[in-house]
């Protein structure tokens, strides 16, 4: 079975048109199976299904298992055509019927019986009609097949033939023609007609990473007693690829990576190229196998190598070719701690290549250093109004190069700054708390209870923040000072119905309210501008530079009413862009909500504002 | 394509009106339209003794400046969600914004 690797059709299909009347033993095509090796002499059989019961048109034909001509078996009458038409109900009334055969190849062997591992679909299309006579058919019928073909060859491989150009049911039906056939191209092809038989024939073996089409003209010459007509047709031959180019780097094969304060599991880090002038279509991740050159069992565990293809033309000359990038990933987290340098050498092979040279050494030189988890700034100072409301926010803390971590976990809390202090002063230190941000490793601190803002003796806090790495332990320490100043609020009305600013429509009711987070105890208004759906709506906010944001932050999170323009999840009402998540993206005219419902709508009161008589006003002044 | 409440309401009609997009005050900008079914007229026949019991305590203000809703013809269903390219070729989708059935309530 090895050597039908070898043999294989040039085309996907044949097919051709058989008509009532068509002779007993006249040829109807023929098939050709292209070699890898002069040895393996092609042997052709008709392939019949051993399960399926064999149809009847399958006896019509017989094919010689050598040339691949495939011919009439008997003359086809009306009778046969009749049969064919009423097997297939659904058919009836058409004027054609295609039906397939399948033709298989194999090398030539004494007890050989037809097998169906390289096979082929023949098809014929049956015309419930005698054969137009010789005036009637036009010459490009008679030199070309009514299909487009589309043949292929694979590269390397031996040169024979592989194509009958001539149109065998057709070329008879003028005997006083003489038809032959010429290849032409722009430039020299290994392709030419082989005069005696009307074949075309590949003279040499094709390399795909030169050229992987061959346009050619196919010129028809059809001779008869007074005339010589030339008719061309175009025919493109694509050329197989096979894995006959090994891996190689351009430029460099090592690159430095450096772990610091990204550490999560699937970072990925560095880029190494390697090229392959073969095409991906049967490259796969399991050709190209890379191993890393390690016996150290924490690299093993810790790293893996991604690998990612693609198909690239432009750097290959205007050939098709495969890009493979490589980058380091890791595997776990690495801890803070952590410090290392090592290189890290991996081979890359290309498993299909049959040369020599199949592989490629790349080395990544890697760098871990590890993260202290430390403030710089020991204090932190924040002034904020006695007037503010719960979940003000206050300000952000933050561990040296906080933002930068990925897989470093840290939590943050605050304690007592000094404890030796009276029980009631104690009871003063439950006016802040502090909060991990949701996207970062940052902390948010932010006003958690007002009732101590209105006692005297509250107004200066000194607070220890205490900062905790989760995976290794290691703690840091900050002192933050929060004084609160300013005059308490006289309208101060414990248990206000509603706390939320988002409630409010009018910037006058919007400015004099006391809504939740509102760092100046007073509500913030937002003019938008435009009469189409814009982010910057008009809206009503505790804090204008954290809400509406299009980000729900996690003191936001706490409660609904302190930000449901970047919260909700309801279905908004009126003309609006939802937010990726939550909130809204964008409103119409004013939004506003009721606990999480929030409308969106043009506000009539304020456009009504300036009627036409005000217009004139403003214009005669 | 009218549709009547049997029974209550004869006069609480479903109405239609083609508009574009634009119409409706939403400040989507598009050039697509759509059939904006509505409820309309009166529903003086499924009037109950609780609405003329507040129909004379209002005339005769005895509910002071309060004037409690009377039954009036509204959406009892509404109408499939309608999806719409805007200008900038962003997807917007409308629910409940049209009427399928309507009655007194």
């Amino acid at each position: 079975w090895e050597g039908s690797w070898g043999l294989y059709f040039p085309q996907t299909t044949y097919s051709e048109s058989i008509y009532v009347g068509q002779a007993a033993g006249t040829p109807v095509l023929q098939v050709h199976a292209m070699q890898e090796r002069a040895s393996e002499q092609p042997y052709f059989c008709l392939y019949r299904m051993p399960v399926l019961k064999p149809a009847a048109y399958g006896s019509w034909f017989h094919i010689d298992t050598v040339t691949g001509v495939i011919y009439m078996n008997k003359t086809l009458d009306w009778t046969d055509f009749e049969s064919i038409y009423s097997s297939r109900p659904v058919q009836k009334g058409k004027e054609t019927m295609k039906l397939t055969l399948k033709v298989s190849v194999d090398v030539m062997s004494p007890k050989k019986l037809c097998s169906q591992i390289t096979n082929v679909d023949v098809s014929f299309t049956f015309i419930n009609a005698t054969a137009p006579t010789c005036g009637k058919m036009t010459l490009e019928k008679l030199c070309f097949p009514d299909e487009v073909i589309k043949p292929h060859i694979k590269e390397n491989r031996m040169p024979g033939t592989m194509r009958q150009l001539r149109r065998f049911t057709h070329a008879d039906l003028c005997p006083n023609y003489t038809i032959s056939y010429r290849v032409e191209a722009e430039s020299p092809v290994p392709f030419v007609v082989n005069d005696t038989t009307s074949e075309l024939v590949v003279t040499a073996p094709v390399d795909r990473e030169e050229k992987e089409v061959y346009h050619l003209m196919i010129v028809c010459l059809v001779r008869t007693e007074e005339t010589l007509d030339t008719l061309t047709n175009s025919l493109h031959i694509t050329i197989y690829d096979e894995d006959d180019s090994p891996p190689y780097v351009n430029g460099t094969d090592t690159e430095d990576v450096l772990i610091e304060f990204s550490r999560s599991k699937d970072t990925t880090f560095g880029n190494l190229f390697v090229y392959d002038r073969d095409t991906t279509t049967y490259q796969s991740q399991d050709n190209y196998v890379s191993t890393l050159m390690t016996n150290d069992s924490w690299i093993k565990d810790t790293f893996t190598i991604e690998q990612k293809f693609s198909e690239e033309k432009s750097i290959f000359g205007n050939v098709r070719g495969t890009v493979y990038k490589y980058k380091l990933r890791l595997n776990r987290n690495i801890s803070v701690d952590e410090k290392r340098s090592f290189q890290l050498d991996y081979l890359i092979s290309d498993t299909m290549f049959r040369g020599p040279e199949g592989t490629v050494m790349l080395h990544f030189n890697v760098t871990i250093l590890p993260v202290p988890i430390r403030f710089s700034n020991i204090t932190y100072f924040f002034v904020l109004s006695r007037k503010s409301m719960t979940y003000s926010q206050i300000g952000k803390v933050c561990v040296d190069n906080c933002l930068k971590f990925k897989g470093i976990e840290i939590a943050y809390h605050l304690e007592l700054g000094d404890r030796n202090i009276s029980a009631n002063v104690q009871s003063c230190y439950t006016a802040v708390d502090v909060a991990r941000n949701l996207e970062d490793m940052s902390g948010v601190l932010y006003v958690n209870d007002t009732e101590p803002l209105l006692r005297p003796e509250c107004q200066e806090l000194q607070y220890a923040l205490v900062a905790h790495e989760q995976h290794k332990q290691l703690q840091a320490k900050a002192i933050v000072i929060i004084i609160f100043e300013g005059e308490v609020d006289p309208l101060r009305t414990e248990g206000q119905r509603s706390l939320a600013c988002a409630e409010k429509r009018q910037r006058g009711e919007c400015e004099t309210f006391r809504g939740l987070g509102t760092p100046t105890g007073r509500c913030q208004w937002r003019q938008g501008t435009g009469k189409v759906i814009s982010k910057n709506y008009s809206t009503c906010s505790p804090d204008l530079r954290t809400c509406p944001n299009g980000y729900c932050d996690v003191i936001e999170s706490k409660n609904i009413s302190i930000c449901p323009q970047d919260c909700t999840r309801e279905p908004i009402i009126g003309g609006h862009e939802k937010g990726l998540m939550l909130g809204i993206k964008a409103g119409h005219g004013t939004c506003y909500c009721y606990s999480e419902k929030c409308f969106c709508e043009q506000d009539y009161l304020q456009e009504n504002i300036c009627d036409d008589m005000c217009k004139t006003v403003i214009a005669t002044a | 394509r009218d549709e009547l409440i049997k029974g209550q309401g004869r006069g609480c009609l479903l109405k239609e009106i083609h508009l574009n997009v634009t119409d409706l005050g939403l400040g989507y900008r598009t050039k697509e339209e759509l059939i904006f079914r509505y409820c309309s007229g009166p529903c003086y026949d499924s009037e109950t003794n609780y609405d003329k019991i507040l129909n004379n305590l209002t005339q005769n203000k005895k509910l002071g400046k309060e004037s409690p809703s009377q039954t009036c013809c509204r959406p009892i269903a509404f109408d499939d969600d309608l999806s719409f390219l805007d200008d900038s070729l962003e997807y917007h989708t409308l629910k409940k914004h049209s009427a399928k059935k309507c009655a007194c309530v």
